[in-house]
């Protein structure tokens, strides 16, 4: 981009085409106030602190939204634009309640950061006193409109970043507020409460309940890490004060990977349950009881040493929460493994991986052609298909990613799946096959796309060809549960698609049924343009390092632990938990008929489950471990807080335990 | 050097301003020398005298606080607004956003521990404002010392100005809301 030179201050500032004179000043070191401006979304001039002064301009500009040209003359700061900026402070300070010593964010307040730079030590207008609502509905965010100043920073983040546009304004002039969706409360709008109105809005006006008067800025350490929690490894900052988390941010909100979801920002501020905080052990009269860790794992081990000489190694299972650490799930195949020669072995999520394996085996696509892209493709795509999977839910930045791409970009939008999801209201096309018919939809769909293009084939084409030749759209539609014509209008998008991303999720990662991810596989291949990267999937795998654990090789074996499990002969069973939640009903299923037991868990297991001995995990936000992203990057999480005293890892509790076994 | 008059008044407000006056230590023998209080809640002196420093703390609710202060003004040369409520309305503009009637009522019958309640009025008590200002929207105000309450520091630093015949006004790193 051409250079540009401008005269700011008298002297000269050099900025690019296309800055605005805001970004000149801010390149060169000028101090300009700014309230709404916020790096990374749109501009609109609406607080007008930056106002300056450009000659043959009749009036101050607001420098945020001026673009900046060859030769300006900018005058950021005397007398008058002084008095202009107090000015509009007392305004905004009068207009609504911004009594600092009553307010949540006082000492952490843009607005009262200005206020003190511009030694304003009265206002001068009446004050107008509005009795305006607050909306607490939401499990974590309160609104006070009391507080608020109409900078927009939160309309536009939900907007633009977050891609959700949950929020807008709504009336005019004096009863201007924000409001969410057709001015629902909070919590029963279509906010997805991933709280980036929360860290951005520069007043007290959006408040997190559980970090509200927890102290100020300055008695808060800050800690860099990840979250773990699903396979997207968000990067977060979290403040911590006398060893708790008061609030996460994310430390670059508005850059690459930045969003953050409510799973990652607000879920570590709150306990899920009662703690583990030593090793329990189950007594004669069948209630559990602290015991000394060493103790414990002389137990744990001297009983698995004993079910294996009685019964064989076969005899005991483990089975592992992809939720752990790939430190933790090495030492637990270590364990199951090589100590105890247990070929079973498992994740919760073990099915999901044994679908797609299958899946991929049966598919006539070649494995080596497949990549899986970056989570960040989907920006890059101008057609996606959504398949089996409610981002909303399970991968809330990912569906950020597939809003923004449809609303922002353009991108075509086809939602495949047969139970209700969040994004057929984004999508241009929504194909609602009969449970089970997934598999038939999207061959269909491989069919007329195989049809419709005329251009160079992708390779495979043939062979998958060769296998549809017996189907029909307009004959096999209609038992599938869809129309014929909105198959061939994904077909014509699919066909002019320049770069199509797949995304797919546990709707269709079923492990007695691999027919849908082969399906999508054929039809990634045939939609594929040649020499354009091949076909993109990504696989919205359940756990936050199931990749992890999916490369490690953790659930290679072909039948689920669990079934086995249900079969009987397991003798014994190993749960590393780690800092998941288990599902009560999966984990009485699990426990059925099995001799000894052993969870190894962040939090007590329900009431009713039967353990034999219950070892302590810490919480990921207690413990440094190394997760692998669904699209196959590596991330350390930090110890953003100490875990109980004297609590160890799970790898170093497993790795104890082959100690024993190997004695 | 004859000393410097100064009277002061205590309006809606918790007394905290005064107290962290009193919290210049040691500076106060040195301030006793050049200063002499008469109104004030500190002397317990009622009349007022005409005098050359006024200082307010607390904002204005009701009548007699309206009347207090533009006493004051009358009989000061220079006033100084000490503390939020001073400055802004502060704690006690909380109210501000409600109606007169529903304060009284929520204060004096709705209260939990309150039965049979009665809401008091003139002449036994002045009579509330509409809402609670801040001592330049009823007066003339020459200097401002925001904080909830104001720090002992920018309060010393602030009669040292006026000492020196100079109208303060605090510096931002002295500035403070809370």
């Amino acid at each position: 981009m051409k250079e540009i030179t401008l005269t700011i201050n008298g002297k000269t500032a050099k900025g690019r085409e296309g800055d605005t004179v805001l970004e000149v000043c801010e390149a060169g070191d000028i101090h300009v106030p700014t309230l709404c401006h916020l790096k990374g979304i749109t501009d609109v001039g609406a607080c007008r602190m930056c106002v300056v002064e450009i000659e043959k301009e009749r009036r101050p500009v607001p420098a945020c939204t001026y673009p900046a040209r060859d030769g300006l003359v900018v005058q950021t700061h005397n007398e008058k634009l002084e008095k202009y900026r107090r000015q509009i402070l007392e305004l905004m300070f009068t207009e609504r309640n911004h009594l600092c010593a009553q307010c949540v964010a006082s000492g952490d307040c843009e607005l009262q950061d200005l206020a003190y730079e511009y030694q304003m030590d009265n206002v001068r207008y009446p004050y107008s006193w509005p009795a305006l609502p607050l909306d607490s509905v939401n499990e974590h965010l309160v609104i006070d409109h009391n507080r608020c100043i109409l900078c927009g920073r939160c309309v536009r983040i939900c907007d633009e970043v977050v891609g959700v546009h949950t929020l807008d304004f709504g009336y005019r002039g004096w009863k201007d507020t924000v409001v969410a969706d057709l001015n629902q409360p909070l919590g029963e709008s279509s906010c997805i409460s991933c709280g980036a109105c929360f860290q951005v809005c520069p007043t007290g006006t959006i408040f997190s309940k559980n970090g509200a008067y927890q102290g100020r800025p300055e008695e808060y350490r800050k800690v860099s890490s990840v979250c773990p929690v699903c396979g997207i490894g968000c990067k977060i900052e979290a403040l911590v004060k006398d060893n708790r988390i008061v609030r996460i941010d994310s430390p670059d909100l508005t850059g690459k990977r930045g969003v953050l979801c409510h799973k990652g920002r607000f879920s570590p501020l709150y306990q899920n349950g009662e703690r583990v905080r030593t090793a329990l052990v189950r007594n004669r009269r069948g209630t559990l009881e602290p015991r000394p860790l060493s103790k414990a794992l002389d137990l744990v081990a001297g009983k698995l040493a004993d079910i294996k000489a009685r019964y064989g190694a076969s005899s005991i299972a483990g089975i592992a929460s992809s939720q752990a650490s790939s430190e933790a799930l090495t030492a637990f195949k270590e364990l199951m493994g090589a100590t105890i020669k247990s070929e079973l072995i498992d994740t919760l999520d073990g099915d999901a991986f044994r679908a797609i394996a299958r899946g991929e085996r049966d598919s006539k696509a070649k494995p080596a052609g497949l990549k899986e892209p970056l989570l960040e493709e989907i920006l890059k795509a101008d057609a996606i298909v959504l398949v089996g999977a409610d981002p909303s839910e399970s991968h809330p930045v990912a569906g950020s990613y597939i809003a923004r791409a449809a609303r922002q970009n353009g991108a075509a939008l086809i939602v495949i799946d047969p139970v209700h999801n969040a994004f057929q209201y984004h999508a241009n096309l929504r194909l609602s096959p009969r449970q089970g018919k997934e598999a038939v939809v999207l061959d269909l769909l491989s069919r007329a796309v195989i049809e419709k293009t005329s251009r160079s084939r992708p390779d495979g084409t043939e062979r998958i060809a060769t296998l549809l030749k017996d189907i029909d759209v307009s004959r096999d539609s209609k038992q599938a549960g869809v129309r014929a014509d909105d198959l061939l209008e994904a077909a014509r998008v699919l066909s002019k698609a320049r770069r199509t991303i797949f995304v797919y999720g546990d709707g269709i990662m079923r492990h007695d049924d691999p027919a849908p991810i082969t399906s999508l596989l054929n039809l990634a291949t045939v939609a594929a343009r040649p020499g354009k990267g091949g076909p993109r999937l990504i696989a919205l795998t359940p756990g936050g390092n199931s990749r992890g654990a999916r490369d490690m090789g953790l659930a290679s074996s072909s039948q689920s632990v669990a079934k086995s499990l249900k079969n009987g002969g397991v003798k014994a069973l190993y749960l590393l938990s780690s800092d998941d939640t288990i599902d009560p009903a999966q984990l009485s299923a699990m426990s059925k008929g099995v001799e000894f037991m052993v969870i190894q868990s962040s939090h007590l297991p329900p009431a009713k489950t039967k353990a034999d001995v219950v070892l302590p995990s810490p919480r990921w936000t207690e413990a440094r471990g190394k997760y692998t992203t669904l699209d196959g990057l590596t991330r350390t999480t930090s110890r953003i807080i100490r875990p109980p005293r004297g609590m160890k890892t799970d790898a170093q509790i497993l790795s104890e335990i082959s100690g024993r076994l190997k004695k | 050097m004859a000393k410097v008059k100064v009277a002061t008044i205590w309006l809606e407000g918790c007394a905290g301003c005064h107290m962290s006056f009193l919290d210049i230590d040691e500076a106060i023998v040195e301030l006793a020398s050049a200063v002499e209080f008469s109104r004030s809640p500190i002397t317990d002196i009622k009349e007022f005298v005409p005098v050359d420093v006024g200082i307010v703390e607390g904002g204005v609710g009701n009548t007699e606080e309206e009347e207090v202060l533009k006493e004051l003004r009358a009989n000061c040369k220079i006033l100084m607004a000490l503390g939020d409520c001073a400055c802004f309305g502060a704690v006690g503009a909380m109210r501000s956003s409600f109606s007169k009637e529903e304060v009284l009522r929520r204060g004096y019958i709705e209260t939990e521990s309150t039965c049979e309640g009665k809401i008091p009025g003139p002449p036994a008590v002045p009579a509330l404002l509409d809402q609670v200002k801040p001592a330049n929207h009823v007066v003339k105000v020459d200097c401002y010392v925001p904080g909830c309450p104001p720090e002992a520091g920018a309060i010393l630093y602030s009669l040292k100005e006026l000492l020196a015949g100079r109208i303060p006004v605090l510096p931002s790193d002295m500035m403070r809301f809370d």
